[in-house]
């Protein structure tokens, strides 16, 4: 990070000398080495169409990003346009980092997103859209067709026959008992302890079940997150890591579709299709997240575009954003790995997710069951708190003290930064 | 000699004044040579590491976030270390620190002394193995981490693998990182195989600073090979047993990048450590005043742990 800092620190020293007649726009992204380097070529091409303008991009790997992101505003090196996780918005607009993004790019743009990518970038307090991105997010279940057949499963055919708990929870133990299935479900604990993977993925769990990580209109943790309905929903999923019914966080994250398919069903993001359909083929189903409760829950949000209010040049950032998303073989790129369309005319363009295309049902649950994750500037504290007891609960740890001790951690951060106002008179 | 005395004090006190007065002159002179080459070493440490020591003690009683925010920062006090001595993470982060400290030390110690002893035998292409048993030491440990990732990875793994081969299948695979009982250890063997470089050759400079007549004249009195190692040897290391055993401890309670990239702390916190723990409260909570308050109670604990391993040291007359 230092050695980036400085490279970067260095590089506009120099590039600040000589060229005073370019601008040069610092790009702040995040990705794996395939989107690392479409950004690579898509500010090749708009530097190409704007010869005037110089654009550096700044990786910064996605699971310490808002670290990163915080050691940029305290060396003053913001970059002029940054991606930001959705939920992290809210903390950002609060703390003064982003301007309304509407002005500055094309309208079209504007008029081209749905609902829920609008919803993930705009700030609650005053409905300003701050971010904007191509694509949006969501969270299925995947299923190995032989293994459900084995056992008799009902294959649900869209988000409202989705299985309820008690299927769901008799199917895992049917496919525990199953020849060649070494665990019913993968639910990516591989990812790690601390990625926003946790929350983004298991928040809807609790929310299918009735409760939620935080009250969205008192903004307090305790009372919610270790209330009943969350204590029975960890200790459910507590019980399936104690059976053995998980793949454990050492074993990676491909054993769903690994040698032998030694994982029956996969709780996965919308970005494993790609990986898992091409080698698996037809052997892939998939269905709406299961039913803990009497409605059901999906995540949405992903890593969207936003221009800070430290740009010298708002308005030629725009310009980039708006390049961006417009960009063909980005668009391309976005395709390949199966990205879920945040932009309607992206949408029209991804048969995958089409009525009819096998990502369907993902694309359903945006407008159906999608829940966004806490619109609240002490979010980093919140899916922190959450992470922290997750890891303390599959490992044994007592579910009630871990989520108390969680919802604690959560309101006393509120209470520190006197409750965020105005965040504090939302009723 | 009664006589004498006197005397003797008196034309030392005459003496005496007079020499102090030529003294003086030099030592001023000298003493402006001293300031003057010690003065770039105290601005520094000024500058690095005195000022902004005081300075984290000064944000540690206030509620400074790491970035800016519109809510004000306050003093507030000793309410981040009641915080801190509050949560029961800070303390399972503290036993699980010392237990590192108990198991490396052994470890990574005895592995540093006995390859440096056979290190120092006069073996063909001694040289050559010196080098590549300090390979791993000039190993990014972030490297070596990430390689002993997937030696651990479990139940497939190398490393599983082989001890299933090696005991017949009666060992069953161990998850190495993801097993609360068993991740310390892990991070330990992977810590020890990383660093124990440094200590070796440490331990190699100490060994040919014994000087060998110490040797002939043990042989000539008919000390056999233990009794020379033993009565040579050892007390000849004592100061390096001395420098290597503090910085040792000192190293193992700043324990965090095998932690930060193999773990994150977990599994149930078996992993987490006070250097983890203040780079979580300062970084993903963002509570800069906490994590000052953090690290001003690491460095109590690393000196008066320092101290009292000197002190013990002392008393064994090392």
């Amino acid at each position: 990070m230092g050695n980036r800092l400085l490279s970067m620190l260095m590089a506009s020293a120099v590039l600040g000398g000589i060229a005073e007649a370019k601008t040069v726009i610092h790009v702040m992204h995040q990705g794996d080495p395939g989107w690392v380097s479409t950004y690579g070529e898509v500010a090749k091409r708009f530097e190409a169409a704007n010869p005037d303008v110089d654009i550096e991009l700044i990786y910064a790997p996605h699971d310490a990003y808002n670290e990163k992101f915080s050691a940029a505003v305290m060396s003053k090196q913001l970059p002029d346009v940054m991606e930001l996780d959705a939920p992290f918005l809210a903390n950002y607009v609060w703390s003064g980092y982003l301007q309304p993004i509407k002005p500055l790019i094309d309208q079209d743009i504007v008029g081209d997103m749905t609902a829920s990518n609008i919803a993930q970038g705009t700030y609650p307090v005053d409905k300003e859209l701050y971010a904007v991105g191509l694509t949006d997010s969501s969270v299925v279940l995947y299923g190995n067709r032989k293994y459900l057949e084995a056992i008799g499963a009902r294959i649900p055919k869209g988000v409202d026959d989705a299985w309820t708990r008690e299927e769901f929870e008799g199917y895992l133990q049917k496919l525990s008992k199953l020849e060649g299935v070494k665990w019913p479900i993968d639910t990516f604990r591989g990812y790690g302890i601390k990625t926003e993977w946790i929350t983004y993925a298991y928040g809807p769990i609790l929310q299918s079940a009735g409760c939620d990580l935080i009250d969205r209109k008192t903004w307090k943790s305790t009372g919610t997150l270790d209330s009943d309905a969350c204590v029975d929903a960890l200790t459910m999923m507590q019980k399936w890591v104690k059976n053995g019914w998980v793949v454990p966080q050492s074993s990676g994250t491909n054993q769903f579709f690994a040698e032998g398919h030694p994982a029956a069903l996969a709780l996965g993001g919308h970005w494993f299709y790609a990986e898992a359909a091409a080698s698996m083929k037809d052997d892939i189903v998939v269905m709406p997240l299961p039913k803990f409760g009497p409605k059901g829950a999906s995540p949405n949000g992903t890593w969207i575009w936003g221009i800070t209010t430290a740009s010298e040049h708002p308005d030629i950032a725009g310009k980039f954003v708006s390049f961006m998303l417009k960009d063909k073989q980005l668009r391309e790129h976005a395709k390949e790995t199966s990205g879920y369309p945040g932009l309607k005319s992206f949408a029209a363009d991804s048969p995958l997710y089409a009525a009819g295309g096998p990502m369907a049902v993902a694309f359903e649950q945006a407008s159906t069951t999608a829940v966004a994750r806490p619109p609240h500037p002490a979010y980093p504290t919140i899916t922190s708190a959450f992470m922290g007891a997750v890891d303390e609960i599959f490992n044994g740890g007592d579910v009630k003290a871990a989520l108390t001790a969680a919802a604690e951690k959560i309101d006393e951060d509120i209470e520190e930064n006197d409750g965020y106002p105005p965040f504090d008179e939302q009723q | 000699m009664t006589l004498q005395q006197p005397a003797l004090t008196a034309t030392a006190a005459l003496a005496r004044p007079a020499r102090r007065k030529g003294k003086g002159r030099r030592d001023r002179g000298r003493l402006f040579q001293e300031i003057g080459m010690l003065a770039p070493a105290v601005a520094l440490l000024t500058v690095f590491l005195i000022v902004p020591f005081l300075l984290s003690f000064w944000t540690a009683m206030t509620n400074q976030p790491l970035v800016p925010r519109p809510t004000p920062v306050r003093f507030i006090g000793l309410i981040n270390f009641l915080r801190i001595f509050r949560d029961d993470l800070f303390w399972t982060s503290l036993w699980n620190v010392s237990r590192f400290t108990f198991w490396i030390l052994p470890v990574q110690c005895g592995l540093a002394f006995a390859t440096a002893l056979l290190l120092h035998q006069k073996l063909p292409l001694r040289n050559f193995f010196r080098g590549l048993f300090f390979l791993p030491a000039i190993t990014s440990m972030v490297v070596v981490c990430v390689i002993w990732g997937t030696l651990f990875q479990y139940p497939t793994g190398p490393l599983n693998q082989v001890i299933g081969f090696l005991s017949g299948g009666l060992i069953q695979p161990i998850d190495w990182l993801g097993d609360p009982n068993w991740a310390m250890f892990s991070i330990v063997l992977l810590s020890a195989w990383q660093a124990y470089g440094f200590q070796m050759i440490v331990y190699l400079a100490g060994l040919q600073g014994i000087p060998d007549e110490l040797y002939d004249a043990a042989k000539i009195d008919g000390a056999n090979a233990f009794q020379r190692f033993w009565h040579v040897t050892m007390p000849g290391l004592r100061p390096t047993h001395v420098f290597v055993l503090v910085i040792t401890t000192i190293q193992a309670f700043k324990l965090y990048t095998q932690v930060a990239i193999l773990t994150q702390g977990g599994p149930k916190s078996s992993t987490e450590t006070v250097v983890h723990y203040m780079v979580r409260a300062g970084f993903e909570e963002q509570k800069l005043g906490l994590a000052s308050a953090v690290s001003v109670i690491l460095f109590l604990i690393v000196l008066v742990i320092a101290l009292l391993q000197r002190q013990l040291l002392r008393r064994f007359d090392v």
